[in-house]
């Protein structure tokens, strides 16, 4: 091998090497998002038997407390307590401060628009979402608004005169790197009525 | 999984080698010296392609936010944007405060600086705190060399000279109390490219406390949880609170009437912190030094002598994100017991006393079974390092406990759970139950508080038990005068013990919960205090106290004297009257009882030191009995009256006035619009702003490895193909 040649082959390898490296982590992300749905699953039906706080797997710092199913889109996921990064690395999380979905004032959830939210982009005004709870409830809210606003200079008000459910994902849909300002929001209202 | 991004990666990337498949053929590669220059080409090209993925990323990000129709519409129903319907620059606020403590008074100056970056003319609206003991009592508004004096106006008044000076086009200021720990500054006319400087001045009483000297400088409001149902416009037609009269980020209610008043906007932390303070003292604590020391903040310390000393900020200016704490300590010998001092104002002469019970009084006795249940916040605000030091606060007070006692832990977010349905007989198994049980607390959630104090005061059991609740929270709720109508009713023979957490606690909440439950306050600001500051609270909850305090005058008229009721005294705390006569009292009778044990002293008021504020002390002291015995009565009594008569007299700032100032000519004219602008606040140094607010981003880093890594490996690839053909 002559010189430019050995040269070409010493780039070549690292090339190889983070590429990969680049590309499995890409990968694990999805895949780490749709296999601790399954964990979860399991977590959820002994959530709904024992009425109690099961985390998915024995380390886990949160437990399900939501089952959210559209079926227009064929949808079906859990949700977690807590919205902190680690939570929602697998599954949408329900931001704690915000009261639970069905009850009075408006329930948030926050997710991630690649992974478990990515169905936001594709609800329109007058779908319908279903949230089950641990007691087997099924809540049905129909979505009222999209919205973009900017994470900076917003915040969700809790208008504690009716049940409404508001999703939080990133916005674009599209963007490559993540932590953005813009929100894309999702509000669904509760009829007391419909039920 | 994103199909799109995955796609439109592909897309970039074949595009890409397309492009270098047509430089490669258009060059003749027979010599080997142009391979390098292939590579060169190669790498350009490719670094090229990674820095277009970055910048239209970029760009998408920013042009959604001008074409979006969904972008601000039926915003009011849901969302509040904080920044102003106008599209000039926010006022910029720089503060700069100068404290100066003689013995147990101290008085301090101010100086808020704002300053108009843009071209139009802004109203500035500030929300800042200032300790919760604090009597305001100057307003100065500077402009250049002009300084306007502020005159005390009963409030609605005072707002209605304001706003006729900002219609007219006339600089003005307002100071306007919400909480007795949380002021609001208005300023109008700021010019373009303006300053306009506020100067506030206000007089506070030195905490003294087992034998520490203490001042607390706080220095930005955190958000604060606000429960209840937004007020709606019909309702506001009738009733006395309105829609929104403020410029907060959350809503009136009916349980927080002025919610709107009391949220200023928050900053974001991605953002760059706002509000820088600068701070001197200077302290003349009438006694040797034995220890100096700032609890948060690095500080500068020049003793001129040993009467003498200067303390200033390390850093210069620090963001305005947390409390500042100066504590100092006596030389052992020099330790005050008793002081006395009167000022002659007014053709009456006005006395403060302070007196420290001794200590032995407290030293022997028989430790009684007590009942205690501990309520711990776990709020988002809690969330990060305040959950961690009430955690181990808790962990702590758990260990303290013996086989006489009973327990249970109480935990609420927006929900009250409690670890036992009623306290428990304290035994090895319970304990290591709530151990567990405090060990997997997490910090998420509303704050309310309401439920769980209730439950904490429900739990009756024998009565052979000492009640005791500790009650460990930040305090960032809005709706403070429920809560202590709750306390008040639901007290009974319990005593409420309160911990507050954080950087910058609702201290004025808690410090009143505290003497509303007739117990005490401790405060823990970081993790390495939790020790230190628990062992005070476990010496005040196993101690007994100094009860039945009852006090004489030789005179028939003792003259007023506040508190109207001595509370009871635990160890290590002084007790601190204000008094106010017209003769001049010559003696106080002081009697108390810790058990059966009596204790009495005689004060001679004759050789009282003269000095300047103590009028303003009582002054200060009787505002806040009247308010809390105004708290259980309707709007309009006639305590209200009387708080006003008080303040205007000693020309305090309280919640029924405010002082305004007015300059003389008008400078905007009628044509020109004026730009309301709330000033943003940061949030509290160690709270994290999603477990609050919830609005946390929603995008994974998949995307990004993925467009790397293909870049890389089609790097890679080309490289390869190109190294077999050049072989």
């Amino acid at each position: 091998m002559n010189m430019p040649s050995r040269l070409l082959f010493w780039i070549m390898l690292p090339l190889w090497f983070l590429g990969i490296g680049h590309t499995g982590y890409g990968v694990w992300i999805f895949m780490k998002a749709e296999l601790a749905q399954h964990l979860i699953e399991r977590a959820w039906v002994q959530t709904q038997n024992e009425q109690r706080r099961i985390p998915p797997w024995p380390w886990a710092d949160t437990w399900p407390i939501a089952k959210l199913r559209v079926p227009q889109h064929d949808i079906e996921m859990f949700v977690l307590s807590g919205a902190s990064g680690r939570t929602l690395a697998f599954g949408p999380g329900h931001v704690s401060s915000s009261p639970l979905p069905g009850s009075i004032g408006t329930a948030i959830f926050n997710g991630h628009r690649d992974t478990h939210f990515a169905f936001l982009e594709h609800m329109q005004a007058g779908d319908t979402i279903l949230i089950d709870d641990i007691y087997g409830q099924t809540t049905p809210f129909t979505i009222q608004d999209m919205q973009v606003v900017d994470a900076r200079q917003s915040i969700i008000v809790q208008d504690e005169s009716h049940a409404q459910l508001a999703f939080v994902t990133c916005y674009p849909f599209d963007a490559i790197t993540p932590g953005g300002p813009l929100r894309y929001i999702v509000i669904g209202t509760h009829h007391a009525s419909s039920t | 999984m994103n199909i799109h991004h995955n796609r439109e990666t592909a897309y970039l990337t074949f595009g890409l080698a397309h492009r270098l498949t047509r430089v490669r053929g258009n060059s003749n590669i027979t010599s080997r010296g142009f391979s390098s220059y292939h590579l060169l080409l190669f790498i350009v090209l490719t670094l090229i392609a990674l820095l277009i993925v970055f910048t239209t990323d970029a760009y998408a990000e920013s042009s959604t936010q001008h074409t979006s129709p969904h972008d601000a519409t039926q915003g009011t129903l849901l969302f509040r944007s904080s920044e102003g319907l106008s599209y000039s620059p926010a006022p910029t606020v720089e503060t700069n405060a100068h404290i100066s403590i003689t013995g147990l008074i101290s008085r301090t100056i101010v100086r808020q600086t704002f300053q108009n970056p843009g071209p139009g003319w802004t109203e500035g609206i500030y929300v800042f705190p200032l300790p919760e003991t604090a009597a305001v009592d100057h307003l100065r508004m500077h402009i250049g060399d002009r300084v306007i004096e502020g005159i005390i106006q009963e409030r609605a008044q005072a707002k209605q000279t304001y706003s006729t000076a900002k219609r007219e086009g006339k600089r003005t200021s307002l100071i306007e109390q919400e909480r007795p720990n949380m002021f609001t500054a208005s300023v109008a006319n700021i010019g373009p490219h303006e300053t306009i400087m506020v100067e506030i001045e206000y007089q506070e009483t030195v905490r003294y406390e087992r034998e520490t000297f203490s001042l607390r400088f706080p220095m930005v409001v955190g958000p604060r949880y606000i429960p209840g149902t937004p007020v709606t416009s019909d309702e506001s037609l009738t009733a006395p609170t309105r829609l929104s009269d403020g410029h907060g980020w959350a809503t009136n209610t009916h349980q927080v009437p002025d919610a709107s008043r009391i949220t200023p906007p928050v900053q974001h932390p991605n953002q760059k912190q706002l509000n820088p303070i600068t701070l001197t003292i200077d302290l003349a604590p009438g006694f040797p030094l034995a220890k100096l020391a700032s609890t948060y903040h690095d500080i500068h310390h020049i003793s001129n002598n040993t009467t003498q000393h200067q303390i200033t900020l390390q850093e210069g200016n620090v963001p305005a994100d947390r409390d500042f704490e100066l504590i100092w300590e006596a030389e052992q010998e020099h330790t005050p017991k008793m002081t006395v001092f009167s000022e002659h104002f007014r053709d009456e002469t006005y006395m403060m006393l302070m007196l420290m019970p001794p200590s032995h009084m407290f030293a022997d006795h028989v430790a009684l079974p007590r009942d205690v249940t501990f309520v711990i916040d776990t709020s988002g605000s809690m969330h990060g390092s305040s959950i961690e030091q009430a955690k181990l606060a808790l962990q702590l007070a758990l260990t303290r406990l013996t086989e006489q006692d009973r327990f249970n832990v109480i935990q609420f977010n927006h929900v009250t759970e409690a670890l036992f349905s009623s306290s428990q007989p304290v035994t090895t198994t319970a304990i290591q139950q709530a151990t567990l049980y405090v060990k997997d607390l997490h910090a998420e959630g509303g704050t309310e508080m309401l439920p769980a104090l209730t439950q904490a005061f429900v739990q009756h059991d024998p009565t052979t038990y000492i009640r005791q609740v500790v009650f460990i929270t930040d305090g960032q709720i809005g709706n403070e005068q429920q809560l202590f109508k709750a306390i008040q009713n639901d007290l009974a023979d319990t005593r409420l013990f309160t911990i507050g957490i954080g950087s910058a606690p609702n201290s004025y909440f808690m410090r009143h919960a505290a003497k509303f439950g007739r117990g005490t306050f401790t405060y823990i600001g970081r993790i390495d205090e939790v020790q230190d500051k628990m062992n005070h609270l476990f010496h005040a909850l196993e101690h007994p106290v100094l009860t039945d305090i009852d006090m004489t005058s030789t005179e028939n008229s003792p003259g007023d004297i506040t508190p109207d009721r001595i509370p009871d005294l635990y160890v290590g705390e002084p007790l601190m009257i204000a008094i106010r006569t017209e003769a001049g009292s010559e003696q106080l009778h002081i009697k108390g009882k810790i058990g059966s044990k009596v204790w009495e002293k005689s004060i001679s008021l004759h050789d009282a030191l003269q000095r300047r504020g103590i009028a303003t002390y009582w002054a200060r002291q009787k505002i806040m009995t009247l308010m809390d015995d105004d708290m259980k009565k309707q709007e309009n009594s006639p305590l209200r009256q009387e708080i006003i008569n008080v303040a205007m007299d000693h020309h305090l700032v309280s919640r029924y006035t405010s002082l305004v100032a007015v300059d003389v000519t008008p400078v905007r004219s009628s044509d020109q619009t004026l730009a309301p602008h709330a000033i943003k606040t940061n949030l509290p140094h160690g709270q994290d702003y999603t477990a609050i607010f919830g609005l946390a981003a929603g995008g994974t880093s998949g995307p990004w490895h993925f467009t790397v890594g293909s870049i890389l490996l089609l790097l890679a690839w080309a490289s390869m193909r190109y190294h077999r053909s050049a072989s």
